[in-house]
C-alpha cells in the first residue's frame, strides 16, 4: 500500500518535473523574441544611422555613469572629462550614479536633459535627429540587478543590432533583442541632452515644460530663453509654454515682450488665471494702468488658486481714474 | 566749530534721509512678484506653505544622505542645487531603491550558471563572451 503510494506519488512529480520545464522552457522563448517593430517607411526614419561624431569614454570601475554624461556632453558641445564629472554625479557607496542626479548633472552645464518615452521608435527618431541617447539597462535579471548607463550612437534595422557606446567597448554591436529585454528592465529609461533651443523630436508639451523649467530653476531665465522660444514654436496652442516664456522675458527685464507672450497665453486659455495675473502685475509695472486693471480683473473673476491674489492687487490699483 | 556742527549735522541728517527715499518709494512697485513658472505648474497640487516648507527640508534631507553616500562635502551643495524640487522628493524618499548604473554583479556559483544561460538566450548582457 506504502509502496504503491509512493510510486504514484514520484510518477506525479515526474509528470510535474517535466510539464515545470516546459512551461518554463515556453516562458523563456517567449520572452526571447525580440521586439515588433513596424517598417522604416512607417517610422519615418532611415534604414541605419549611425553618429560616428560621438566620442568615446571609456568607464573605469562603475563609472559608467560619468562616462556616459561626458559622451553626450562632448556630442553636443560642452567641453568636459569624465574624472570632472565623477565627484558631480557619482555616489560612491552605492558605486553608481541614479537617475535624477545624471538629468541635474547635465542641467549643470547648460544643457537640457530631456527624458524620452522609452519606445524604440523614439530612439531611431531621436538618433536619426542626429541626437546620442543614454539609456538605463538592467544587463542581468531583475533579482540580481547590474543597472548600467551605455549611450546609444545608432541602429540597422536590416540587420536588427544597436550600435552602443558601452562599459570599455566603443560602437558595441547589440542585437535589438539583447538591448530590447536589458532596456526593459529599466522601464524604458532614456534621455537626450540638448541645447536650449532645441527640442528632441519625440516629446510632448508637458514633458518638455518639465525639463526646461528644471533647467530653468538650476540655471536662469536668461539661459532658458531660447528653450521657451523653441517650445511655443513647436506648439503654438500650449498656453502654459506662453506663460513660461512670459516670465522668462520679464525675469530677463523685457517688460513689453513679457506682456506679448502673456496676452497670447490667455489668447489660447482664456481660463488661465495665472496668465491673467501675471499679464496685470507687468502691466502695473509698465504704467499701463488701465490695462492692467482689465487683465487683474479677469484674473479675479476666476475662481481657484490665484483669485486672492488678483483682488489683492485690484486693491493695490484702486479704482478706475475717471 | 560747534556752530558748524549744528549746521551740518541736520544737513547730514536731511541728506541721507533723502538719499533713502528713492528706494523707499520705488519699492512698492516689486512689492509684487510675478508668479513663478514652477509655482504655477504646481498650483494643480495646491501647494501650502507647509508643503514649501517640506520641499526646503527634503533638499537639507538629500544633503544629508549625499553625505552619508560618501560625496565629497565641497560638492553637495552644488549637486543638490541642480536637482528640481520634484527630483528632490524623489531622491529624499527612495534614494536607496533609485537604480544606480554602476555595472558590477555578485559572482555566486548557481547565480553565475543562470546569467550564463539568459545571456546565451540573449536575455540579459553580462558576460562580453557570450556575444
Amino acid at each position: 500500500m506504502t509502496n504503491q503510494v509512493t510510486t504514484r506519488l514520484s510518477a506525479n512529480a515526474r509528470y510535474a518535473g517535466v510539464l515545470l520545464l516546459i512551461l518554463l522552457m515556453s516562458a523563456m522563448a517567449g520572452c526571447a523574441t525580440g521586439p515588433h517593430l513596424a517598417g522604416p517607411a512607417e517610422m519615418g526614419v532611415p534604414e541605419r544611422v549611425r553618429l560616428d561624431d560621438v566620442p568615446f569614454h571609456s568607464q573605469r570601475d562603475y563609472q559608467c555613469g560619468p562616462a556616459s554624461l561626458a559622451m553626450v556632453l562632448n556630442a553636443s558641445g560642452v567641453d568636459v572629462d569624465v574624472d570632472t564629472l565623477i565627484p558631480q554625479v557619482f555616489l560612491p557607496n552605492r558605486e553608481g550614479s541614479v537617475q535624477p542626479e545624471m538629468l541635474a548633472t547635465v542641467r549643470r552645464y547648460g544643457r537640457i536633459g530631456f527624458v524620452i518615452d522609452g519606445s524604440f521608435e523614439s530612439l531611431f527618431t531621436e538618433l536619426a535627429a542626429g541626437n546620442p541617447v543614454v539609456v538605463m539597462q538592467n544587463l542581468s535579471l531583475p533579482a540580481w540587478p547590474l543597472w548600467h548607463y551605455a549611450v546609444a550612437i545608432g541602429y540597422d534595422l536590416d540587420e536588427e543590432v544597436m550600435t552602443v557606446h558601452s562599459g570599455m567597448e566603443a560602437a558595441r554591436l547589440e542585437s535589438f533583442k539583447r538591448f530590447d529585454s536589458t532596456w526593459a528592465r529599466s522601464g524604458y529609461w532614456a534621455f537626450v541632452a540638448l541645447p536650449p533651443g532645441k527640442l528632441p523630436a519625440s516629446i510632448d508639451s508637458e514633458q518638455a515644460m518639465d525639463a526646461i523649467a528644471a533647467f530653468e530653476h538650476a540655471n536662469d531665465a536668461h539661459a532658458a530663453l531660447p528653450a521657451w522660444q523653441a517650445t511655443v514654436k513647436r506648439w503654438p496652442e500650449f498656453a502654459m509654454g506662453w506663460f513660461a516664456l512670459g516670465n522668462a522675458r520679464h525675469a530677463d527685464g523685457n517688460p513689453n515682450g513679457a506682456v506679448e507672450a502673456f496676452r497670447e497665453a490667455t489668447k489660447q486659455r482664456p481660463d488661465l488665471a495665472v496668465a491673467w495675473l501675471n499679464l496685470g502685475l507687468t502691466l502695473e509695472g509698465l504704467d499701463k494702468l488701465d490695462e492692467a486693471r482689465h487683465a487683474l480683473q479677469q484674473a479675479a473673476e476666476l475662481p481657484g488658486r490665484w483669485q486672492d491674489d488678483a483682488r489683492g492687487a485690484l486693491a493695490r490699483l484702486g479704482p478706475t481714474a475717471l | 566749530m560747534k556752530k558748524l556742527t549744528r549746521i551740518l549735522s541736520p544737513l547730514l541728517i536731511a541728506f541721507l534721509v533723502l538719499g533713502s527715499l528713492p528706494v523707499a518709494a520705488a519699492a512698492p512697485q516689486s512689492a509684487s512678484p510675478l508668479v513663478s513658472t514652477q509655482d504655477a505648474m504646481q498650483a494643480d497640487q495646491v501647494r501650502s506653505d507647509r508643503e514649501r516648507i517640506n520641499a526646503l527640508l527634503a533638499r537639507q534631507d538629500v544633503q544629508e544622505q549625499l553625505l552619508a553616500q560618501g560625496v565629497d562635502p565641497a560638492d553637495v551643495e552644488a549637486r543638490v542645487a541642480a536637482l528640481s524640487d520634484e527630483e528632490v522628493s524623489q531622491m529624499a524618499d527612495h534614494l536607496d531603491d533609485l537604480p544606480a548604473g554602476a555595472s558590477v554583479v555578485g559572482a555566486l556559483v548557481l547565480i553565475f550558471v543562470i546569467l550564463l544561460v539568459t545571456d546565451i538566450l540573449g536575455l540579459t548582457n553580462v558576460f562580453p563572451f557570450t556575444r
